[in-house]
């Protein structure tokens, strides 16, 4: 019972959030609207039965991303002081396009049967268990990730390092 | 909650971020817009991890993947806000229309 | 030589040097001119060798073969077609050299030139053509020349106006002709003239009577427009608009005339049809006195030999139609020399006073052109039908064939004409030679001799010709496979009381020193109005026809604007709005693109679950 209370609190905690931040014209609202978005994301990946999981979602998500975002919004800040109008238009077009695909995928969601599993047993959910597969069944998913956040800092670096001075 | 639960509630997550990325003027806005997608999508991945499969773990490394490209994703967005910012003094989608006509 | 290579040299010549002419000699006249006399001349050589050699068998050739028709081209060399074609290169030959001294100044001339080459070969195409369709095909290549040389000076809008009237109004006959030249197909099987001709298995045999007098009609109906018989007839008066060389050519003794060697040649034909040769009488004959009117008011020198071209086709189309092959081929072939004559004179005085009015020619001084008034009086005399002349030879044989035919009112039509005849060619002569008082007017100046050689010569030749053609006649009919009759003083006596007549009565007007000047019919206005309109006929043409036609041309023209070409317009904007429309899509906003992907991720979504 208070098991369910908690999901359906962080359950709540990852709508509001997400809401705050879809809506508000404050980019720094926006930001703080998805901290709470993804907390309550930590705490439903814990009673979905990974606590491993819980833990890299805080320090990844809240920790790193969310950090640099705010970074990036300081250095962007001219748009922050005054937080631009609401295109009437825009928000409509975007309201309508949300509700079909969102009706859309409803709709599959619905229709769909999937078929039900026995739980798996404790020992399956353990960090040892991830690790291992990380190292054997998953290796080269592994090892590329590594390669590609490689990449993504060298892209992130040459993209937003100081243009020279006129030509070579 | 139940796996259909849990769906739904990552279809609404999904709509939210998919709305913030249409409608947010602020380009920073629309990197939290797709922040939000991907976490829905996590939700949904461990949903199913958790009521549909008997081995759990892959579920967890997808989300882990999930989570180390997002950060890569987050990284190259910002550097490109920076450099836009830096030469055009605007991060406002509403006037980045280059490609209009 | 042989026969072959002497006839495609005859009729080929002409159409290298067009070639030659119109494709390379452009910017070079002289050159030009002299080709093209070369060609008329290797013409003229090649249609007296054959003349000479006498009639042979009928050259053929396949052109080509559908289904059961088989298209030939060929050559029918008989003594009609070796006569007119010695004729036809003649008149040519002396037109071409007289041009070089009428069109001496004209920027134009290789064009003139090249036209001249083009229309002899078509001519004598036409004129030596053994195959029905190979006729066809030149008949309206004739007339094709013939656009192009009266509209030669094409930038008087009066030229080109005439040049299109000539065409649409021969035109209109040749939907006749070509239509009996179908019903001959599709009666004969073929389109050989000698085979139509044959007494035994010809067309005569081959058709009912009421086919062959519509097959019949029909080609007189292209005869009717080529030879400008009424009522199709007032395009030649306003074909006037060429230069005179080629009045004198086209428009009095060749092509006009290729209406009449058209019923010359298919004379067996129209002979089976009594009801056809009927309608020929009734139509040549109101024909020849209803141009004799007109002409006798006609104050320009050139429209009074138009329509005395009319009225003397007329005459020899009597002399067809009454029975007698002779009379006609006689008359045209001495028309033809005289009538030329006539053209090249009225051409020295046109040339050298620079006016077409009779009166004024004769006020500037014409008498004093020797060569030209010579020539003048002879032609006049001959067309008039004064003898010892040709015309009075090939009258009487016209007159001679309708006292046959039994009808009184034809032959008292055509007496009526001749006194006409000989009552108009005596006032143009008596206008230009005994003028009331003449001025001292050198319209050239003195550089320029009145009668250059190279017009001289052509007009010294044919005076000749007119003169002794009448005593060619005996020669012709041999040619034309016929016993010529003897006639008796007294049945030549209408003729000669007419002409006798006429020419006193234009004295009287026109000719002694007292005289007013103005002729008999100016007693009686009414007439004289109703003669110079020329019978009211184009005025009714142009109220009736072309009015209609320039209202329908207006109403499709303002229904193919406001319907098909506004609406493939809108068509075409159509197009492009639905272009700028769609173009409004792409606004460059990409969150607008986006939130259509997702719409149809959504509706995809949707589908798979509804089909699921």
């Amino acid at each position: 019972m208070l098991e369910q209370a908690v999901i359906y609190l962080f359950a709540a905690l990852v709508l509001s959030g997400g809401l705050m931040a879809a809506w508000t014209r404050h980019i720094l609202y926006a930001i703080i609207g998805l901290g709470i978005s993804l907390f309550g994301v930590a705490g439903l990946f814990l009673y979905l039965g990974s606590p491993f999981l819980a833990a890299m979602q805080l320090l990844i998500y809240l920790g790193g991303i969310t950090v640099a975002i705010v970074f990036a919004m300081m250095l962007s800040i001219a748009m922050t002081v005054t937080p631009p109008e609401r295109n009437r238009a825009k928000t409509v077009f975007a309201a309508v396009c949300t509700a079909a695909f969102g009706l859309g995928v409803f709709q599959l969601v619905r229709a769909a049967r999937f078929p039900a599993v026995s739980p798996a047993p404790e020992e399956a959910w353990s960090v040892g268990a991830i690790g291992h597969a990380l190292l054997t069944h998953y290796n080269l998913v592994f090892e590329t990730l590594s390669v590609v956040l490689l990449l993504a800092i060298m892209g992130a670096i040459l993209i937003a390092r100081p243009q020279r001075k006129a030509a070579s | 909650m139940t796996l259909e639960g849990y769906l739904t509630l990552s279809l609404m997550l999904f709509c939210i971020g998919v709305f913030a990325v249409l409608s947010q003027r602020n380009l920073i806005a629309v990197l939290i817009g797709v922040e939000l997608m991907m976490n829905a999508a996590s939700l949904n991945v461990m949903a199913f991890n958790r009521f549909s499969v008997t081995d759990p773990t892959t579920g967890q490394i997808f989300v882990l993947i999930i989570i180390g490209l997002a950060a890569a994703e987050v990284a190259i967005f910002l550097s490109i806000i920076v450099n836009l910012y830096r030469t055009r003094r605007t991060i406002d989608a509403e006037q980045l229309t280059e490609l209009q006509g | 030589m042989d026969t072959l290579n002497l006839i495609l040299a005859t009729t080929f010549a002409p159409f290298a040097a067009f070639v030659l002419a119109i494709l390379f000699l452009m910017r070079q006249p002289r050159l030009a001119q002299v080709v093209v006399i070369a060609g008329g001349t290797l013409s003229l050589g090649g249609a007296v060798s054959l003349l000479s050699a006498g009639p042979v068998e009928p050259l053929r050739f396949l052109w080509f073969t559908s289904g059961d028709i088989q298209l030939r081209f060929g050559f029918l060399l008989d003594g009609l077609s070796l006569m007119f074609g010695v004729a036809v290169a003649l008149i040519t030959l002396c037109v071409m050299v007289y041009s070089l001294g009428y069109m001496g100044h004209d920027p134009s001339k290789t064009r003139y030139f090249a036209m001249l080459a083009l229309f002899e070969w078509a001519m004598l195409s036409f004129v030596y053509a053994v195959d029905l369709m190979q006729t066809f095909i030149f008949w309206e290549l004739v007339g094709l020349a013939s656009f192009f040389l009266i509209g030669f000076w094409y930038e008087k809008p009066s030229a080109t106006a005439a040049a299109k009237k000539a065409f649409l109004m021969t035109r209109v006959g040749d939907v006749g002709l070509f239509i009996g030249v179908l019903m001959v197909l599709q009666v004969a099987g073929h389109f050989d003239v000698p085979g139509l001709l044959a007494t035994e298995g010809g067309l005569v045999a081959q058709a009912t009577p009421a086919v062959l007098t519509t097959i019949t009609l029909l080609i007189f109906v292209g005869i009717v427009g080529k030879s400008a018989q009424f009522p199709l007839h007032t395009w030649l008066p306003d074909a006037m608009e060429g230069p005179t060389p080629v009045s004198a050519l086209l428009h009095s003794a060749t092509m006009v005339a290729a209406g009449v060697y058209l019923m010359a040649r298919l004379h067996p034909l129209f002979m089976g049809s009594e009801t056809t040769l009927g309608i020929i009488l009734i139509v040549a004959s109101m024909t020849a006195l209803l141009a004799a009117t007109m002409a006798m008011v006609a104050t320009d020198i050139k429209r009074v030999l138009a329509y005395s071209s009319i009225s003397q086709l007329g005459f020899m189309l009597l002399g067809l139609a009454a029975g007698s092959l002779f009379a006609g081929v006689f008359h045209l072939i001495t028309h033809a020399l005289f009538k030329a004559l006539l053209f090249l004179c009225s051409g020295l005085f046109i040339h050298h006073l620079e006016t077409n009015d009779m009166a004024q020619i004769g006020r500037g001084g014409g008498r004093r052109m020797r060569f030209a008034t010579a020539g003048l009086v002879v032609g006049g005399a001959a067309l008039a039908g004064i003898p010892p002349l040709g015309g009075f030879f090939s009258k009487e044989e016209i007159f001679a064939a309708l006292g046959h035919d039994g009808v009184i009112l034809f032959s008292v039509v055509a007496l009526l004409a001749a006194f006409l005849t000989a009552y108009y060619t005596f006032r143009m002569i008596f206008l230009v030679t005994r003028p009331q008082q003449v001025e001292e007017v050198d319209v050239h100046g003195d550089h320029d001799r009145a009668e250059p050689l190279s017009m001289a010569l052509p007009v010294m030749l044919l005076t000749v010709g007119a003169a002794v053609a009448g005593f060619w006649g005996g020669d012709i009919a041999r040619g034309l496979g016929i016993e010529a009759g003897h006639h008796s003083l007294a049945a030549m006596a209408p003729a000669l009381a007419v002409v006798a007549l006429g020419v006193l009565v234009a004295w009287l007007d026109f000719g002694r020193q007292s005289a007013t000047r103005t002729g008999f019919i100016a007693r009686m206005p009414a007439l004289e109005k109703l003669f110079t309109n020329g019978w009211y006929i184009d005025a009714f043409y142009d109220a009736i026809i072309v009015r209609i036609t320039m209202l329908a041309a207006t109403i499709l023209h303002a229904a193919e604007s406001r319907l098909l070409d506004a609406n493939f317009d809108r068509l075409g904007f159509g197009v492009l709005g639905l272009g700028s429309g769609t173009r409004r899509l792409q606004n460059g906003w990409v969150q607008f693109y986006g939130g259509w992907a997702v719409v149809l991720v959504g509706l995809a979504a949707a589908y798979f679950g509804m089909s699921d």
